[in-house]
């Protein structure tokens, strides 16, 4: 039932497409709505983790360029 | 006669003068031939009933004594001279007292020019016919030879051009020269000596055969058979460079490289320092340009990658799956918000309907409900002959109860 690995980012999302479907078509009982609903926000807050992860490399990598270019013109 | 060695001893020899007549004998069998050659001394005094010629085989160390009456060769015309060429018709002939030989001639014809020119041009056919003049027989000279051997007559004017036009274009050109005569009866066979000489030589790497310009008769050589066989088997590359532009010796055909001139053929046998210095920088500069060019394409190519979006906005696809998901979540919201609300006015309905069901309205009116004990869940009293006097009752009003004794007897209603 539970994963032992977090599910990547293209995971997460593609449920929480599918959750959100559900919610919208609707019939749901109460109990199972709300359920649904709080494994939607989960796999949110689950995306938007792994979106910071990548955005946090992206600046690492531009950031170390930068230095790269001042350094020569430094030296 | 026959060709028996005669019977002769030591003992029994004969006589000289049965020798020589035997001898002569011998040698008169051979008859009236007509032969060529080339007249290298003419002796003709007036004073002298006989005259004495030399004629020499032009294309071999051979030569032959001739005796003419002096009043032919006197009076012979054109003049003949030494080097010219004639035809002869004579008989061989032993000189008894002196026991010399010689050909005893009663014809000498001069080989004119138009003669010659027709010999020129059988042997011309001959040779191309044999395949000697085939353009895919010809060896093209290295473009700069170790060493450049040169046939020329000593101190010509063409020996001084080939040289020092040479010299000129390629200062480090070395020469081997062989100077030989360039036209009467000794050239051929020293020619063919020069080229056997050069061709053995392994640093030779071109020959050049050079002379000015001259007369038919002086350019004979160069047209002759044997010389030709041996331009043609030599195994160097062969420039002939001989006379002007006009003249067309055989060997021109032959040799591997024709050049108009002396000049001309200095032109060709080696390049030029100048023209190669400057062909060489030019390259360089060419080359140095091609690479540059080059190296700028690569480099605009990669700024045009650079600038490509998903180089240089890395974070907008991030950007774009974080709004994505944003609105995931705000539908996901909104649904569960709707559905609460919705819930909520549902239960706000039910609720309603129950009060207006229940008996809050009926108690506001000023109707109680009365309960037969103290308790809150005491059952309700319906009937007044229920309870007993002394009982308890609670009565419930719109806003709270009140508990009661019953005093009397019930009343009918």
């Amino acid at each position: 039932m539970g994963e032992t690995e977090e599910p990547g980012y293209e995971q997460a999302r593609d449920e929480l497409a599918q959750v959100v479907a559900r919610l919208e078509a609707g019939g749901l009982s109460l109990e199972d709505s709300l359920a649904l609903w709080e494994r939607g926000e989960a796999l949110a807050r689950l995306c938007e983790r792994h979106l910071a992860g990548a955005r946090e490399r992206v600046e690492t990598v531009l950031h170390e360029a930068g230095a790269d270019e001042e350094g020569p013109a430094r030296g | 006669m026959t060709a028996q060695p005669p019977a002769t001893s030591a003992e029994e020899p004969w006589p000289v003068r049965t020798v020589a007549r035997k001898i002569a004998a011998w040698i008169e069998r051979l008859g009236a031939v007509w032969v060529e050659g080339q007249l290298t001394q003419v002796s003709a005094r007036p004073g002298s009933s006989t005259a004495f010629l030399v004629l020499r085989d032009p294309a071999a160390d051979v030569s032959l004594g001739l005796t003419a009456p002096t009043s032919m060769v006197r009076g012979a015309v054109p003049p003949l001279a030494e080097g010219a060429r004639v035809v002869v018709h004579g008989r061989p002939s032993y000189f008894f007292g002196r026991g010399t030989l010689s050909l005893r001639v009663d014809e000498i014809r001069p080989v004119g020019v138009g003669e010659l020119l027709a010999r020129i041009e059988r042997l011309r056919a001959l040779l191309a016919a044999e395949g000697l003049f085939d353009p895919a027989r010809k060896r093209r000279p290295p473009r700069l030879p170790r060493c450049v051997g040169l046939i020329t007559s000593r101190a010509s004017a063409a020996e001084h051009d080939v040289l020092t036009v040479a010299s000129a274009r390629w200062p480090a050109v070395r020469f081997r020269t062989c100077n030989t005569p360039t036209q009467g009866a000794q050239a051929v066979a020293e020619i063919l000596d020069a080229l056997t000489a050069l061709d053995r030589d392994p640093d030779v790497e071109v020959i050049v055969l050079a002379r000015g310009g001259g007369s038919v008769e002086d350019l004979l050589p160069f047209s002759d058979e044997a010389l030709c066989r041996g331009v043609a088997a030599c195994r160097t590359p062969v420039v002939s460079a001989i006379g002007h532009e006009p003249d067309t010796p055989l060997v021109d055909h032959v040799a591997d490289v024709r050049a108009a001139t002396p000049t001309d053929a200095a032109k060709r046998i080696v390049p030029d320092l100048a023209e190669e210095t400057a062909h060489l920088a030019q390259l360089r500069r060419r080359a140095h340009r091609a690479l540059h060019a080059w190296v700028e394409r690569e480099d605009a190519a990669l700024a045009a990658l650079r600038r490509r979006p998903v180089l240089a906005d890395p974070l907008g696809p991030i950007a774009a799956r974080e709004d994505a998901v944003a609105g995931l979540r705000a539908r996901g919201r909104q649904v569960l918000d709707a559905g609460l609300t919705a819930r909520d006015a549902d239960l706000r309905h039910l609720t309603a309907s129950l009060t207006a069901l229940g008996p809050a309205a009926t108690l506001a009116r000023g109707y109680a409900i009365v309960q037969h004990g103290d308790a809150v869940d005491a059952p309700v009293l319906r009937s007044a002959a229920t309870p007993s006097p002394g009982d308890h009752l609670r009565v419930r009003l719109a806003d709270g109860a009140v508990h009661a004794v019953v005093r009397a007897e019930p009343e009918p209603g």
